[in-house]
């Protein structure tokens, strides 16, 4: 404690900061690891969706799982063709 | 008799589940139980030298499974320690040999037997794994203060959830004057990670690497830190889990830790 303190005090940080860190993601990693069929799944899906907004290039379209230091993101990148017109509500 | 099966697991291969099995097993027998470590690492046995056992090994648990022998030929009963008995790993065959179904027939032999009976599992998730945890009613999870133990520690109490198991953990090779230094993951960052009860802090200990030189029980070496932990950690499973547990402290007073931080020669 005593010891900890000091540390503080002196502003060494030890590596073990780095462990805990690094331990923390690996096991976010670990458990966000998803399969290809579920991606495929998941893409076809979104795909259905935005469909009926807009007109999308359906080969273009590309799914990830980006990982960063700080944060695991779905990206979902499609170029847009146009929108659809929406017809009037009923 | 109707033993407790306890296996003795951590997914990642080096962090001490032998030892621990050796050491949980010779301290539950000091404690007038009859014990039974069985060494389930089935091609690269192990348990035995640790023990120094390894000279009178003439059946195998892949034996005793198979009814080959009977149950007490192959388990070898140590002159040093009363009610304390090594089931011993086969070193010719396979993983294969067994299947968790026939391990659980074979438990109940062992539960007919024995007061605790110690599953030393190999590394790894696979078959080992499987026939080890198979007849468990317990299990404890030993891992390092290193990101990589601790990962795949973290797989392995998944795994013995889904299997109904409730594993407690041991944290094993502390070296206190790292963690004081902030270069070691403390026994809190690791509990705050895996988040299941602690059962026991084991210190590093030169004494471990002498008794596995030897061949020499740690239960048996009286100036043993570690051997004194795992002791605590047998009184806690066999029943007092009131029992506190101690964090491992850097040898060497307060005011020589003071003197290394602030620049003092050591």
């Amino acid at each position: 404690m005593i010891n900890g303190f000091l540390h503080k005090f002196f502003g060494k940080g030890g590596s073990k900061e780095i462990a805990k860190k690094r331990l923390k993601f690996a096991l976010v990693y670990d458990k966000l690891e998803v399969s290809d069929q579920i991606l495929e799944d998941l893409q076809r899906d979104i795909v259905q969706v935005i469909s009926k907004y807009f007109v999308i290039d359906q080969n273009a379209l590309k799914l990830d799982i980006e990982r960063s230091d700080d944060l695991s993101a779905l990206v979902l990148n499609t170029p847009i063709l146009s929108a659809k017109r929406r017809k009037a509500a009923a | 008799m109707d033993a407790k099966i306890i296996v003795i697991t951590s997914g990642k291969g080096g962090v001490g589940k032998t030892t621990a099995t050796a050491s949980l097993g010779a301290a539950l027998a000091m404690e007038g139980k009859k014990v039974a470590v069985v060494d389930m690492d089935i091609g690269l046995r192990n348990l035995d030298v640790v023990m120094g056992l390894e000279n009178r090994i003439v059946f195998n648990v892949v034996d005793a499974v198979k009814g080959k022998c009977k149950l007490q030929q192959a388990a070898i009963k140590d002159r040093r320690i009363d009610n304390f008995y090594l089931i011993p790993a086969s070193q010719s065959d396979n993983k294969d040999a067994l299947t968790p179904h026939q391990m659980v027939k074979f438990a109940k032999q062992l539960r007919e037997t024995f007061d605790f009976v110690l599953m030393d599992c190999p590394a790894g998730i696979e078959r080992g794994f499987e026939n080890a945890v198979a007849a468990a009613d317990e299990a404890v999870v030993v891992c390092t203060p290193e990101v990589s133990a601790v990962r795949d520690a973290d797989r392995i109490i998944g795994l013995l959830y889904a299997k109904g198991i409730t594993p407690k953990l041991v944290i094993n090779r502390i070296v206190p004057e790292l963690v004081d230094r902030g270069d070691m993951l403390s026994h809190e960052d690791v509990v705050e990670v895996l988040s299941i009860d602690l059962v026991g802090l084991i210190p590093m200990d030169d004494q471990v690497v002498v008794a596995t030189n030897t061949g020499k029980p740690l239960a048996l070496q009286k100036d043993s830190r570690a051997g004194a932990a795992f002791k605590r950690v047998a009184l806690r499973l066999n029943g007092q889990a009131d029992l506190p547990v101690e964090i491992p402290a850097a040898a060497g007073g307060f005011w020589k830790k003071l003197g290394r931080k602030i620049g003092l020669k050591q």
